[in-house]
Order: C-alpha cells, then structure tokens, then sequence
C-alpha cells in the first residue's frame, strides 16, 4: 500500500507539477530529425555489435589456442579494451588523426609501407564510433564465447579429433554449434545494453538519437521535454528487443528444460481463465437444516 | 600395425604408463584387460596421440604417431600431421560422443566430407551401407537422444568406420551401458574383427575377448603383466597378480 501511494505521488509529480510542455514532447516525438537519429542509433548498435560478435568468437578461440603467443595477444586485448572507458576509446579513435594523421601499412622498420587516405577522411565520425563499441564490445563477447566454448564437453572435441579433424574445423564444426545454446541468451543483453551505450557516440558527434535531442534541446531550450522523447524511443526499442530475448531464451531451452516457462500471452490467458472459474467447490458444503420439525 | 617399445606417460608425478612393449599385426584383435587405473585406457590414446608420450617410442603401420626423428630425438609434428595420421585410426569412447546437434547419418559422413574431402553423394552413399550395417538403417535421419545408448554405440562405430581406417580403438565400447544392450555392440564387433580388421579393444567383457580375441593383455600399474593367447591367459594365468584379478571379474 505505501509503495503504491509512493508512486502516485511520483507520477504525479512528474506528470501534472513538473510542468512539463506536453505539447513539446509531442511535437518531437515523431520528429524528422529524432527518427533520422533512431536509424543512426540503429545502425550504429547493429554495426558494433556485428564486429563485437565476429571478433569476439576470433579472440575466443585464440584465447584456448595452445599456441602461447596467440593466447596471450588475445589476453592483452581483452585486457585492454575491457580495463578502459567505452566512452575514452571512443574519444580516442575520433581524435586519431592528432597522432595518425596518414593510414600507412607496412612493416615496422622497414621502407616497406603504403601510404593511405588521410585518417580524417577514412575514420569518419560515425565510424570511430562504430570502431569505439564495437573493439570494446569484442573484449566483452570473447569471455561471452569462451564461455559457451568451455560448456562444450571435452569428449566432443577428442571425438573429432579423433577423426583427423583440425583443430579449427572442430571448433567450427562440432563446439561453436553447441556452444550457442550459452552464448546467445547473454549475447541478447549485450545487444539491449548496446542501444543505449550507442548515445556515447554523443562524443564523437554522431547524429544519433540522443544527439539529435541535444541538438533540438539548445536550440529551443526544451531540456527536459526532449529527454522525455529520446528516453520513451529508447525505452521503446529495448523493449521490443527485450520480448525478442524472451523468445529466443525460450528457443534455446528447449531439450534442456522440461516445461518452458510461458510466454505473456499464455501467462495472460491462464489469468483470465482463472478470473472466469468457477470458484473451488468447499471441501465441506454446510448442512442446511429444514426449519421446524 | 601397431609397435609400442618402452612407452611412458606420467600426469604430473603420477607415472601412468612405466615401459608398455607391445606389438600388433595386421587383422588382430587385441583385447586389453586390468583394473583401473592400470593405464590400458591411457595407453589406448596415446596410439592416436589423443596422449603425448614421454618416453620410448609408438608407431603405427611402420610410422610413429604424432613425433618425427629428427637424428636421435623426437619432434611433435604439426597439428596437420597429428590429422593425417588420426585420420587413418578410428577410435570408439566409452560415452559414445556422437555430435548432438548432427543426425545419425551427419554424424558418420562429417568427416569424410570435411577431411578426406570426398563429394556428398559418396559419403552419403557409404554411410547410409555403415548404419545399415550395424542393424540402424532406419535410424539415418534420427539425433542421438533420439538412440538408446546402444544404438549410439552402433552409431559411433560406423561414423569411426566411414573414415575406413587401418586400425580400430574401442576404449570401453560397452561399460555404460545397460546390459541388455551390450549384446548388438559386441556383435557389430565381431563382425568387424571377422572381415579383418585390425583392432585394439578394452574392455571388462571376458566373454567376447576370449571368443573373439586373438591375443590378450593384462595390465596392471602402468606394465602389461601378463599376455598370450586369450585361452590361455583367462583359464591358466602364470602370474599371481593376473590370478587375482580374474578370480574378482570372473
């Protein structure tokens, strides 16, 4: 009863005292330049988790490879880029032109090289961006990976090996398949919390959603009003994504589980036949008496 | 086929294999015997270099297995060597380890496909005559949980069998499972060993290595003890250690 009085009061605060320009948040919430922002938030969040994914799985297996040299490059990168700020990495790939002003491709100490672009023109805003999430979020989804790898049984790995196979068609063959069942439920979350540290591209002046409120919000000074509508877009969005792990959980558990958990809308209709039912017969029905004998 | 001389492995301290000399010839069956921890599992997989060895030396067919001579010491080959070499032994485990996530038929076609490189429809071809075989011609298209665990047993012979190896390793092919199901495991054996091929096998059934044993090896804290013509060996041992594990398993 207290929470829910706490909660009116908040609501309320917030809808009716604080004074919020209804008509603003309105106004922008389907916006031109907010919906051109989701697409960027969108598109960014689809990219970095597309180089997290693939080269997560790379700096997975080279993480048990029993080459020591391998592990270890693999090690220092997961080290590095889990041990520093998304947001400084990202920082740093947009002012890479300060250190790096030409992409060169050579061999180090050697006259051997390649003169490239200037690094302003190849690394765009947007693409330090996607460099920024999607290096950081590799280091996150090769322990993601290696997890699944681990779960693996090892007697699948001797039984292809004892087929003459090598090592990688093994993994790639046999362990990666029955490793996925470990790796996609988490992989889920690490996409949902992507979409949102996407608005860090903030630094790097990407137009994406968050940016975009910003922009609007020093022009017309509406702070609070654009807030409202970049938070109900990205608390939309991972909604949607988060119905979308629910299903995809609920695939990968089955043969693992005996009963899947229901879905919202079995869970629903089990309420509602539950509201309809005729209540539970009384174990002992009182004797109703005739009056006057 | 097979030619061990003065094999050692040691985990760690703890030495499992102490000088194992042992020399297979081509269509044999040898069954391996002992109680565990006798190290007749380990030396099983040191033939397929699923084990390196410490010392001594392993060759099979003439060629050591997973180690060139390099003047008087031994290199580790490369992983793709390692393949090559495995790719000529087939080996069956205890718990089966079928793919899960393959069928009957993927399962056994896998890799001949993929590492003898062979066209789909002959592997296919092959695979379909192996399952049949072993009495699952209509199991083709099941997965393994869909199998009893003799079923996948059969299952896991024909897929070790497609890749028409040399030299057969059967490490325990029938302790887990349930006893009414040992029966068609061993039969898919005999048949095997009837056509030729050359196996090692170890095992607790006294019954097939006496029948269908050529030759017997008793091991026991990393030596083979005892071994001779499985007749012999089963209904007169010579030493008193072979004496008293056979009274216990007998």
């Amino acid at each position: 009863m207290l929470v829910l009085l706490l909660v009116a009061q908040v609501v309320y605060t917030i809808l009716v005292e604080a004074g919020l320009k209804w008509d603003v948040v309105g106004h922008f919430l389907f916006q031109r330049l907010i919906l051109r922002g989701i697409v960027v938030t969108l598109e960014l969040t689809v990219l970095a988790m597309i180089i997290g994914v693939a080269l997560g799985i790379v700096l997975a297996v080279m993480r048990i490879s029993p080459n020591p040299v391998v592990s270890t490059v693999s090690w220092v990168y997961i080290w590095f880029f889990r041990g520093t700020p998304v947001l400084v990495q990202i920082f740093f790939w947009y002012n890479l032109n300060i250190v790096l002003p030409h992409i060169t491709l050579g061999i180090a100490g050697t006259p051997i090289f390649w003169r490239g672009p200037g690094t302003n023109s190849l690394i765009t805003p947007f693409l330090a961006a996607v460099l920024g999430l999607g290096l950081n979020e590799a280091a996150y989804m090769a322990e993601i990976v290696r997890a699944g790898i681990i779960s693996v049984e090892h007697g699948q790995t001797e039984a292809a090996q004892a087929l003459g196979m090598p090592r990688l068609l093994v993994m790639r063959r046999i362990v990666l398949p029955q490793a996925m069942r470990v790796i996609i439920p988490p992989t889920g979350n690490e996409t949902i919390s992507m979409l949102k540290t996407s608005s860090l591209a903030f630094v790097a002046a990407v137009p994406e959603l968050f940016t975009r409120g910003e922009q609007i919000s020093s022009a017309n000074f509406d702070v609070v009003e654009l807030i409202a509508v970049i938070s109900a877009w990205y608390l939309f969005m991972t909604s949607i994504l988060t119905v979308g792990q629910f299903y995809l959980e609920r695939h990968f558990a089955r043969g693992a589980q005996r009963e899947l958990p229901a879905t919202p809308i079995q869970r629903l209709r089990r309420m509602l036949f539950t509201f309809h039912a005729p209540p539970p017969e009384p174990a002992a029905l009182p004797v109703i008496l005739p009056r006057g004998h | 086929m097979v030619k061990a001389e003065a094999v050692h492995k040691s985990f760690g301290r703890l030495e499992v294999l102490r000088g194992i000399d042992l020399e297979v010839q081509p269509g044999e069956v040898t069954c391996m015997i002992g109680p565990s921890g006798s190290g007749k599992s380990t030396f099983l997989r040191c033939i397929n270099h699923l084990e390196k060895i410490d010392g001594g030396r392993l060759s099979v067919d003439g060629e050591l297995v997973g180690y060139k001579e390099v003047g008087d010491k031994l290199y580790e080959l490369p992983d793709a060597e390692v393949c090559r070499k495995r790719s000529e032994i087939g080996m069956v485990f205890q718990h089966f380890n079928l793919f899960p996530h393959m069928t009957a038929l993927d399962n056994v076609i896998e890799a001949p496909i993929r590492v003898k490189k062979e066209s789909r429809a002959v592997a296919v071809e092959r695979g379909r005559k192996l399952l049949e075989r072993v009495g699952l011609g209509d199991k083709v298209d099941a997965y393994p949980r869909q199998l009893s665990g003799g079923q996948q047993q059969r299952v896991a012979i024909a897929r070790a069998l497609a890749m028409q190896p040399k030299l057969m390793l059967f490490d325990e092919p029938t302790s887990a499972l349930d006893p009414e199901l040992v029966g068609d495991v061993l039969d898919a054996m005999r048949d095997l060993a009837q056509e030729g091929m050359t196996m090692m096998v170890v095992t607790h059934e006294m019954g097939f290595a006496r029948e269908v044993g050529d030759s017997l090896v008793f091991m026991d804290g990393g030596v083979i003890v005892e071994a001779g013509n499985p007749r012999d060996v089963l209904s007169n041992p010579q030493q008193e250690r072979t004496r008293t594990f056979l009274s216990k398993v007998l």
